[in-house]
């Protein structure tokens, strides 16, 4: 995985909690959508993968949470992704309408709460 | 005949057998002086005394004459007179005290048997006086019951006494006899000198252990058979007899002499020995015995004495010409310092003919892959021409004392005694060469040859004496070059590969191993790209050298790495490596480290600095200045200390130069001089980074080098022009540096935080399709052109990769993110790449995302 991406992954209550920091494009995207979706047991309720401290996003970066997406709904498990409105990775997002996806909330505490 | 014979002759005891009687007469004589007893017959007891004295008067005066047989019945007659004084005296308490005298004295000088004969005799007479007598008085009773046992117990203790007497002597005797036989077999056996006896007829009768050594022969074969044909051979044979003649017809008692000869072993190898021969006569036997002792250790030890005689006048020669072999000493210990093989050996070729004052000289190497002899050097200067070709060992006069290991001397060489055809022009006289040998293996030969006169065993002698010398040399280089460069390349294993690449930044870094040293140093630095465009630098000296210091710069490299990837400020991040110093590391280890963050962006950087030498600020051609301030303690040398930070302003332009004190650091002069000289020598340098390091390193360093490991870092924060052309290389790792660069450039053109964002992420896109279109393992760069036209920005990514078509999914979303973000994307696939031109305005409002 990329020098520049920092992965953090912990399980709260059945959520899997991934947070991306760093700059996230195709030198560590793959790797990190494979090392997220290793994380998920299918026991989980679900996945939030948190963009709150991620500087950078790019159409990798994308592709990895659409691959996540796909994965979760096969097994009917629930995903978030967290993005602060306004900042790079939401505009990122926005444009490529994963929205159609999975929803995108601004915190982390919104996405848990949705999820319980 | 036994022990009390021994012990007291006959003349003593017939003597105190006379005394015996006469007292015993005496005594009787005295009591019937006085009053007594009327049953008591004077007149018998008077003949009685009268017999006794005659008696004890003839025993005196024949003592010497008379016999034991005659003594025994002196000794009864005595025992006699004292029964019949007994009875005529009538039962007094006296006769028995007296008869028991008489048996003690029978038993102190006579010999058990007579003794007891005696003690019989005298039981035998009282009996028959006490029968004669009866009825006994009741004081004879009292007597008997009384005196009886006290004599017995007397009798038997004296008895016992006498019998272990006798016995201790004669194991004691026994003992000392055996004690003294096996000693004296024992020092003749453990003598380091053989020893030999033999009889009169020259049979040898005794042969120790050393003998056995010595010459082979066991004793058991050795013993019986004639000395001489043992042990001489055929020459000595005649010598020997006449002394064997000489030592048995000479009539003193003891005679010793010492010959030196030749001797023989068992299986017929000859030795010289010196022999002390002595020869002792008993009664009519003749015994002569010999220790033989082998001098050839002796004789070795001689010839190695004179040898060193002749040696040191040899070397006392030798040193007639040590002036100018000086010159070459000199210059072999020159070669212990850094030169390679190539460097020394033409010199060595030099002096050697200066010393022989030859026209020719060559060395030739082993080659230890074929085992030939190879021209190295030669003073007609054919050397790598190849000129002789490869030698094989005995072959030609080169090869010849490879093959001996022998030096030689040869006058007038047939043509090919030369490996060189070439040395047959000089119409040499004579050649000498010598093998070089190191540590037992052979690296060569060294040869010269004189056309002007016939060389002689002096100039081989030098020849010889040079050619120990430049073994020596070519080993030492050798092994220098070897170890030097092990410690090379596990030093350079532990620094960057190769710099990142950081567009808009100027990077180079260089490393100096100390010029004298085999071991690695504990110098260390690295060039670390933070997330968000910013670079960490990073300058260490870790204390000690060789694998310790190897390794702990192993670990705090690879620690630093990911503090900084984590994004730590410096202070945090020097923290946290000098807790892994502190806790996890030896004792005794300690660091030095400098920690910068440069962010190019906003134009400074911020630094920690762990008792290393201050970073250089360098701008233009102004008077650089050093950073200061942020200074602490080195790591490992106190478990919580307070990492200042400090920061300054570095402008576009500007260069941050990192090093280590070997730099810096002169023998015998303050370290600020060498700072001084430091800021001297960069105001001079030329712009760049590499021209800039290449520069301090011409300067700073002396030609021979420096005395201490150098590292240097310089980073320059380049100035961003309006319009840029970069390369990058078709690797993800890359697209970071990329954003970086447009970042800055962005900033520097007032772009807005979200216009910066979106058209880094656009450039992104493009050059995402330019490294997947280089396939994998494309090593050709991509383009990156940048320029500004008024307010609007025009970025053109330029791929010389194979088009692929956009497919349905992630690639597709890059094109269309790119359409979302800019103003226009054209994207033009050729045969030869792809070229992607982005544009956008910048209106410091709203991006163009409706434009898309």
């Amino acid at each position: 995985m990329s020098e520049l991406i920092q992965l953090g992954i912990e399980d709260r209550d059945g959520i899997v909690v991934a947070q991306v920091s760093g700059e996230l494009d195709i030198a560590g995207a793959p790797a990190a959508g494979d090392q997220i979706a290793s994380a998920v047991p299918t026991s989980a309720r679900g996945l939030v993968v948190d963009f709150t401290e991620l500087d950078f996003i790019d159409s990798s970066g994308v592709a990895m949470l659409f691959g996540l997406a796909r994965r979760l709904s096969g097994r009917r498990q629930q995903l978030r992704v967290v993005a602060p409105d306004g900042g790079p990775v939401s505009r990122v997002l926005d444009i490529v309408e994963f929205e159609r996806a999975a929803p995108v909330v601004g915190d982390l505490e919104t996405a848990l709460s949705e999820l319980d | 005949m036994d022990g009390t014979a021994e012990l007291f002759d006959r003349r003593i005891r017939a003597r105190s057998l006379a005394y015996m009687f006469a007292a015993g007469a005496a005594l009787g004589l005295i009591t019937l002086a006085f009053p007594h007893d009327e049953m008591v017959q004077d007149a018998h007891l008077v003949g009685l005394a009268a017999l006794a004295i005659a008696i004890a008067m003839v025993l005196y005066s024949q003592a010497d004459r008379v016999s034991e047989w005659q003594l025994h019945a002196a000794l009864a007659g005595g025992t006699l007179i004292l029964t019949f004084a007994n009875h005529y005296t009538g039962p007094t308490a006296l006769y028995p005290i007296i008869y028991s005298w008489a048996a003690l004295f029978a038993f102190y000088f006579f010999d058990l048997r007579v003794a007891f004969a005696q003690v019989a005799f005298i039981g035998v007479a009282y009996g028959v006086l006490l029968v004669i007598d009866n009825p006994p008085s009741p004081i004879v009773r009292w007597i008997l019951a009384v005196g009886t046992p006290t004599v017995a117990g007397l009798l038997i203790s004296n008895l016992l006494t006498r019998v272990k007497d006798e016995a201790g002597l004669t194991a004691t005797r026994e003992r000392a006899l055996e004690d003294s036989e096996a000693r004296t077999r024992l020092i003749l056996d453990s003598a380091p000198d053989a020893f030999v006896a033999f009889d009169g007829d020259g049979v040898v009768i005794r042969w120790n252990d050393a003998a056995t050594r010595m010459f082979g022969w066991p004793a058991h074969d050795a013993i019986g058979r004639r000395l001489r044909d043992l042990i001489f051979t055929d020459d000595e044979k005649p010598r020997h007899d006449a002394r064997r003649k000489q030592l048995i017809e000479s009539q003193e008692t003891v005679m010793v002499m010492t010959v030196v000869t030749a001797l023989k072993r068992r299986d017929g190898s000859t030795f010289p020995a010196e022999e002390t021969i002595s020869r002792v006569r008993v009664g009519d036997d003749v015994v002569i015995s010999a220790f033989v002792r082998d001098t050839s250790e002796r004789e070795r030890r001689q010839q190695e004495r004179e040898a060193l005689l002749r040696e040191q006048a040899a070397r006392a020669e030798a040193e007639r010409v040590a002036q100018m072999v000086r010159g070459m000493q000199q210059m072999v210990d020159a070669t212990l310092r850094h030169q390679t093989l190539r460097d020394i050996l033409p010199d060595l070729i030099k002096r050697v003919r200066d010393v022989l004052g030859a026209e020719a000289a060559a060395i030739f190497l082993v080659d230890e892959d074929s085992d030939k002899l190879v021209v190295a050097a030669s003073s007609v200067g054919r050397e790598g021409e190849d000129v002789a070709g490869a030698i094989r060992f005995g072959e030609a006069f080169a090869g010849r004392v490879a093959a001996t290991r022998r030096p030689e001397l040869l006058h007038d060489p047939a043509p090919e005694e030369f490996a060189d055809r070439s040395l047959d022009d000089l119409g040499l006289r004579s050649l000498i060469g010598a093998p070089l040998e190191a540590r037992g293996r052979l690296t060569g030969v060294i040869q010269a040859g004189s056309a002007s006169r016939h060389l002689t065993d002096e100039h081989l002698g030098l020849l010889r004496f040079a050619a120990d010398r430049v073994a020596l040399a070519i080993d030492h280089v050798r092994l220098y070059e070897r170890e030097h460069r092990i410690a090379e390349t596990l030093q350079r294993s532990l620094l960057p590969e190769r710099l990142p690449q950081l567009p808009g930044l100027g990077v180079a870094a260089r490393y100096r191993p100390a010029a004298a040293e085999a071991e690695v140093g504990g110098d260390w630095y690295d060039v670390v790209p933070i997330p968000g465009g910013r670079v960490g630098l990073v300058m260490g000296d870790v204390a000690g050298k060789g694998l310790a210091a190897a390794s702990m710069v192993g670990r705090l490299r690879s620690a630093l790495r990911a503090y900084a990837l984590e994004g730590h400020d410096p202070a945090t991040a020097v923290e946290q490596l000098n807790r892994l110093v502190w806790t996890e590391l030896e004792e005794s280890q300690m660091a030095t480290l400098i920690y910068v963050i440069l962010d190019p962006a906003e134009g400074s950087v911020r630094w920690v600095n762990a008792g290393h030498m201050p970073p250089l600020l360098v701008l233009g051609d102004r008077m650089p200045h050093f950073l200061e301030g942020g200074r602490s303690v080195p790591l490992g040398v106190l478990p919580f200390p307070n990492f200042e930070e400090n920061s300054a302003e570095v402008r576009a332009g500007a260069t941050v130069v990192l090093y280590t004190d070997g730099l810096v650091e002169r023998a015998g002069s303050h370290i600020d001089e060498g700072l001084a000289e430091l800021a001297e020598v960069v105001r001079s340098a030329p712009p760049g980074p590499d021209e800039l390091c290449d520069h301090l390193l011409a300067a700073m360093i002396p030609e021979a080098g420096a005395p201490d490991d150098v590292a240097l870092l310089a980073l320059q924060n380049t100035v961003i022009e309006e319009r840029f052309t970069i390369e990058l290389p078709t690797q993800p790792e890359a697209l970071a540096s990329m954003r970086g660069l447009l970042r800055r450039w962005l900033r520097h053109a007032d772009g807005t935080d979200q216009e910066i964002a979106e058209i880094t992420t656009a450039c992104g896109e493009a050059a995402t399709n330019a490294i997947e279109h280089a396939g994998a393992g494309g090593d050709t760069p991509f383009e990156l052109d940048g320029r500004l036209d008024g307010r609007e920005v025009v970025i053109r990514v330029r791929d010389f990769g194979a088009w692929r078509a956009p497919r349905e999914g992630d690639q597709g979303r890059g094109l269309s993110l790119m359409r979302a973000l800019m103003d226009t994307v054209e994207v033009t696939p050729s045969r030869e790449g792809t070229t992607v031109l982005l544009r956008r305005t910048l209106n410091g409002n709203q991006g163009g995302e409706d434009s898309g």
